[in-house]
This record gives structure tokens, C-alpha cells and sequence, in this order.
């Protein structure tokens, strides 16, 4: 396949573009994601191709949801956009009540299959309602899907694959990684759902880290790499439902398990993955799991602020080292 | 313009099952035989014979959690509603959902959630997939003078406002949000006039009069399958009993309930039917023997039927893989 240097903005767009292209019963609905092309850019050039199928609302994202989640039981396939995921709060009925429950209560006849793409994350400096990493507040929602993409190859092959799955996906996007830029085939392409990456492969110690978290893990990784240690990356790609299998079998193989994730600590993701670990692979555990968090308080505005309760690489080093001398 | 009179009996004959299918169900629940809590419709059989029968079978239909009477009708054997009820395997969804999560997609029963005011906006979806695809399927949700307080009922009607959207928003005005009063909750007279803000035609219908509903609810989808976008109505009536049965709903005056009881809307078409449409009493006799006859096989069905295998409790979470078993 021929491959470009593209954005993760520009891959998510082209995702949209081919999925469009493919499907005519996909859509795209939200705040400005017609006319304007999204708050973001990621949807950019659909509604001039396609006027009948893009459609910009009012600001009701319970609307928005509900409209998806049974636009998706009648067959169509939406691509909803929340500008921001923390509005999520606002539409949390539709998305756990609802989509999260349509398949189980229509016995498998059809669900909600739709994506709701949702822009995440801290680092640009715009306080605790537009900042927080919200995949922990739908963790605990079986029926529920959710995606969380790394780089510019993993958001358009994560993102055409969610768009065909007929779960109901809530697509993590980390408006940190928006300007990363990657090697992306210009084909369309499916990446698998359900299913953690191992990115890089290592004997000594296992790093379990996703979206804006990868940079820090990978940097991690390259630092102890002069120290002679090996370290074994895992992104786990979709959070919920996770692959077990891989981390658990990483970590038999490691002994050594680090999780770095933005978001607070207490019954973050990485809490889930801690004891799933302790659980089940104790026995092969040689020291004792580590996290890497922000701290258990809201997202600040200020630069000093918002930097300070973020994990950070010499906290990623230091509980690297701590448990390989364990 | 009146109804056909064949079409009147049949209308009989549906709130006259409704009413026993409700008595039977208020029974066994007291009986313990129904897990859980039950909403009964009695007083309110009018509303949903009119509503759902004024419908094609392929329009979507989201009843509300005191709508056995209205799935019903939509097209799934009484029998399997009944049984979902009880919570057996037979039941229409296996027993996964009870009282309040019957559905039935091969007749558009999209079913209730269980949360007030969310198939409010559920309803703008299959509207809109109606659109998209170009067909003239409209939508009809049900909602209480209660749900009307909860923030979706505005996203739902401003945006099938805005986009001309062929939704019914069917107000059953029973008078209590379990013991609120609607007029101590919202500051309308009458909620239909709600509508008027969005520029949402509207009317208010005598509730337990099911020639009126019928009419008011063909006019509403006549609209919106020419294009003409969505309507609301606000059908009058009242729940005979407590908001879940064994409520004894002593918030509301004798006098009221004695007012509204007399206003009975079986036996004013059964009235309308003798009197006006000069029916023969053997006749409508011989079908409430019909009536009976099939809400006691409901009850028989129910009963014998077997409780769900556990696997029944894991399926259908997700498409594609099952969820993971105990170990």
C-alpha cells in the first residue's frame, strides 16, 4: 500500500471520507461538523461531497446520541461527534442507558451500532470541562465500546473498523495527538477492534500505556534501553472490552508490569489492569505493579497548574527502575 | 366524522382485553408469580387502543412504562408479552427485560428504557432513518405529563421541529407524576400548548374518548408522512390505580378518582357501541367472552412456562463475541 506522511487529524478525516465513500448509510451529526468541518477539523470536506449526509444540530448532545443510537438500530451507521468528551456528562442516559443496553433488550435483533467520536485528554491548556479523560465512566457499562487510538495509522485504521463494527464505540480522540504526524496508507484499511497491540518487544519489564500516554511510554522505554533494559510496550488500542490475553501473557513473560495512564489514579483504567494482573498472573509477578497517573483532583487551567498533576517522564523512569531493583 | 362501527367494535375489544390483561397482571403480581414492579394502564385503555391502532404496523412505536396495553397491540402474540412480564423464557425478549422492556422489532415495537424522557429522543432516530431512507414511516413515542420535565423532551422537539421530522409525541395526561400533580410541576394549563414554543402543532384530546384519540393520532401521521413534520398531542385521562400496583395512592382526593372512574373509557364505547351504533348486546358479549378466553390463556402460558436458562443472561451484550461466563 502506498503510504504518506499524514496528521491524525488528516487520517481521521480520510477514515471518514472512505467510510463515506463505501457506505451510503453512513452519516456524520453533531455541533459544527457540516458546514465548518468540526471544532477540530476532523470532519472537513464531508458536507461539500456530501450535503444529505452531514448535519450540523443544535447544541443537545442527549439528541445527538439518541438520535445515533437508533438511527443505528434501523441499519444506518452514524458517526457522532461530542466536541468535546467531557460533554459526555450531558448525554450520559443516552450512552449507558441506551445505547449501552439496545442489543441485550432487542435479543441480539440489532443494537446501536454507531461511533461517537469524542475529543479527550489534557495538555492544551483549557481547564477541568474540556481536559478530562472520561473512558473510566463508561468502563463499568458492558455493551459499551470504547476505542482509544495512539498514532495517525492506529485513528484511521481504528476508526474505519469502528465505523463497520456494529457495537456502540465511543472513539477516544486525544487532542494532544491531533498534530502527530505518521506514515498512513492512502488505501482504506481495517485495524482489529478488541485487540492490544504489542509495539515494541521486550523481556525485562512490561508497559501497558495508550493514546498520548504511547510518547511517554516509548520515551521511557528508550532511556532504560541505554541502561540495558528491555521493556515491552502494550497499547492496548480498544480499552473496553480489553484483550486480556495479551497483557496477561506480557506480563508472564516480564514479571514487571508499569501502567501509565492520564486521568485520575483511583479506578482509572490502569486500576482495572492492575488487578486483573494481580489476579490472575500473580505467580509470575517479581515485584509489585506500579502506576503512573495524574493525581485524583480536577484538570487546572493554568500552565503550572494543569502540568503539575499530569504523569510525568522522571515519575515513568523512577517507578521503572524501582521495580526492576525490586 | 365518525369511526366505522366494525372498527369501533375492534377497538372495544382491544381496551376491553387491555383491561382484563391489566387485571390479570395486577393479580399475579400481588401474588408474587410477577418478579419486580408492574405500572398498570386501567383508565388509560383508550389512549393506547386509539394511538397504536390509528398506526400502520411499520410505523415505530416507543410505549411508555405503563404501556402493556399498547405493546399489545402493536403486533406480538399477547401470550409472549404476558410471559415477558412474568419473566419466563418464552417471554418476547426471554425474559432479559420484564415489565418495562418489551419490544418487538418485527412489528416496530422499539420499546421502552426505563428512563423517563430518553425514547424522547430515541424517537428522533427512527424518524430520521425514515427520512434518510426515504420511506414515510413516521414515529409515535408515548410520554407522561411526568416525562415532560426532563430536558430531552426540549432537544427532541426542537431538533424534529427543526428538521420536519415525522414524530408523534403522544402525551398521555394522566394527572400524576406518581403523586405530583402536573399543574404543580409545570406552569401550562395544558401541556400540549408546551408545543407552541417550538412551532409544533398541537392539540388536546379527550383521553378515554378512543374515537377522538384515534382520529387525532391518523391526522398527526397523515402530517408527517406528507413531509409535514412533527405534532404533539396531550390525550386527557387518568391511571385508575397507585403508580406501581400496591401503591395505595392516597395522595389524590376520592372525589377525583370517583370523577374520573365514572368517566370510564370502556364503558363509553361500550355505550357508544349500543346505543349509538345500536351493536347487539349478545355481540359485544360474545367478544369479551372472545377477550376473556385469550387473557386466561395468557395467564395459563405464563404460569406453566419455564423461568430462562442462565445463559439467557449473558447473551446478546455485545455482536461479534459473547461476554465472558463465570469460570
Amino acid at each position: 500500500m502506498a503510504e504518506r506522511t499524514l496528521t491524525f487529524t488528516k487520517a481521521l478525516n480520510e477514515a471518514i471520507h472512505q467510510g463515506m465513500e463505501a457506505d451510503p448509510s453512513v452519516f456524520i451529526i453533531g455541533e459544527d461538523v457540516a458546514k465548518m468541518g468540526g471544532d477540530f477539523g476532523v470532519t472537513q470536506g464531508v458536507w461539500n461531497r456530501w450535503p444529505d449526509r452531514a448535519f450540523d444540530t443544535a447544541l443537545s448532545e442527549s439528541a445527538i446520541v439518541g438520535l445515533s443510537t437508533m438511527a443505528g438500530a434501523c441499519g444506518l451507521r452514524p458517526v457522532a461527534e461530542l466536541m468535546f468528551a467531557d460533554f459526555s456528562g450531558v448525554c450520559f442516559d443516552q450512552l449507558v442507558n441506551n445505547a449501552a443496553k439496545l442489543r441485550f433488550m432487542y435479543n441480539g435483533a440489532a443494537g446501536a451500532q454507531m461511533v461517537v467520536r469524542a475529543v479527550t485528554g489534557s495538555g492544551i491548556r483549557c481547564a477541568y470541562h474540556h481536559s478530562q479523560c472520561v473512558e473510566p465512566w463508561f468502563m463499568n457499562v458492558p455493551g459499551l465500546v470504547i476505542v482509544a487510538p495512539a498514532t495517525p495509522y492506529e485513528a484511521k485504521g481504528l476508526l474505519l473498523a469502528s465505523i463497520r463494527n456494529n457495537n456502540p464505540v465511543i472513539f477516544l480522540e486525544h487532542k494532544l495527538l491531533y498534530n502527530m504526524k505518521g506514515l498512513v496508507p492512502e488505501e482504506p484499511y481495517e485495524l482489529p477492534l478488541f485487540k492490544c497491540n504489542i509495539e515494541t518487544e521486550g523481556e525485562h519489564l512490561t508497559i501497558v500505556a495508550s493514546m498520548s500516554m504511547l510518547g511517554m511510554a516509548q520515551k521511557t522505554a528508550a532511556e532504560l534501553k541505554k541502561e540495558g533494559v528491555n521493556a515491552e510496550i502494550i497499547n492496548p488500542r480498544t480499552l473496553f472490552p480489553l484483550d486480556k490475553e495479551t497483557i496477561r501473557d506480557s506480563v508472564a513473560k516480564t514479571g514487571r508490569l508499569v501502567i501509565m495512564q492520564e486521568g485520575p489514579k483511583f479506578m482509572g483504567s490502569g486500576a482495572e489492569i492492575g488487578a486483573m494482573v494481580a489476579e490472575d498472573v500473580f505467580e509470575y509477578l517479581a515485584a509489585p505493579i506500579r502506576r503512573v497517573t495524574s493525581l485524583d483532583v480536577p484538570v487546572a487551567f493554568s500552565p503550572g497548574l494543569e502540568d503539575y498533576i499530569n504523569p510525568k517522564l522522571d515519575q515513568a523512569l523512577a517507578a521503572c527502575r524501582e521495580i526492576l531493583s525490586y | 366524522m365518525s369511526l366505522d362501527t366494525e372498527l369501533l367494535k375492534s377497538l372495544y375489544f382491544d381496551m376491553y382485553a387491555i383491561r382484563r390483561f391489566e387485571e390479570e397482571v395486577e393479580t399475579y403480581s400481588k401474588k408474587g408469580s410477577i418478579p419486580g414492579f408492574v405500572h398498570l394502564s386501567i383508565g388509560q385503555e383508550a389512549a393506547q387502543a386509539g394511538a397504536v391502532r390509528a398506526l400502520r404496523t411499520g410505523d415505530y412505536k416507543f410505549p411508555d412504562h405503563r404501556g402493556h396495553g399498547a405493546i399489545c397491540l402493536c403486533g406480538t402474540e399477547r401470550r409472549l408479552v404476558m410471559a415477558e412480564i412474568f419473566g419466563k423464557a418464552t417471554g418476547i425478549n426471554g425474559g432479559r427485560g420484564g415489565s418495562m422492556h418489551v419490544n418487538d422489532l418485527k412489528f416496530r415495537n422499539m420499546g421502552f428504557n426505563g428512563i423517563q424522557g430518553s425514547t424522547v429522543v430515541s424517537a428522533l432516530g427512527t424518524a430520521f432513518a425514515a427520512k434518510y431512507t426515504k420511506t414515510d414511516d413516521v414515529t409515535l413515542v408515548f410520554l407522561g405529563d411526568g416525562t415532560l420535565g426532563e430536558g430531552t423532551c426540549h432537544e427532541s422537539m426542537n431538533m424534529a421541529a427543526t428538521w420536519k421530522l415525522p414524530v408523534i409525541y403522544c402525551l398521555i395526561n394522566n394527572h400524576y407524576a406518581i403523586s405530583t400533580r402536573y399543574d404543580e410541576s409545570h406552569p401550562q394549563k395544558q401541556l400540549a400548548t408546551w408545543a407552541d414554543g417550538y412551532e409544533v402543532p398541537n392539540a388536546i384530546v379527550d383521553g378515554n374518548d378512543v374515537e377522538a384519540v384515534y382520529e387525532a393520532v391518523r391526522a398527526a401521521a397523515d402530517r408527517g408522512r406528507a413531509g409535514g413534520g412533527p405534532t404533539m398531542l396531550e390525550l386527557m385521562t387518568y391511571r385508575w390505580q397507585g403508580h406501581f400496583s400496591g401503591d395505595p395512592a392516597a395522595y389524590r382526593p376520592d372525589e377525583e378518582v370517583a370523577a374520573w372512574k365514572a368517566r370510564c373509557p370502556v364503558a363509553k364505547c361500550r355505550k357508544a357501541l349500543l346505543e349509538e351504533r345500536k351493536v347487539a348486546p349478545a355481540e359485544l358479549a360474545e367478544l369479551e367472552r372472545k377477550a376473556d378466553l385469550e387473557i386466561a390463556e395468557c395467564v395459563r402460558f405464563s404460569l406453566e412456562s419455564p423461568w430462562p436458562d442462565t445463559r439467557a443472561a449473558i447473551a446478546h451484550v455485545y455482536d461479534g463475541f459473547e461476554a465472558e461466563d463465570w469460570k
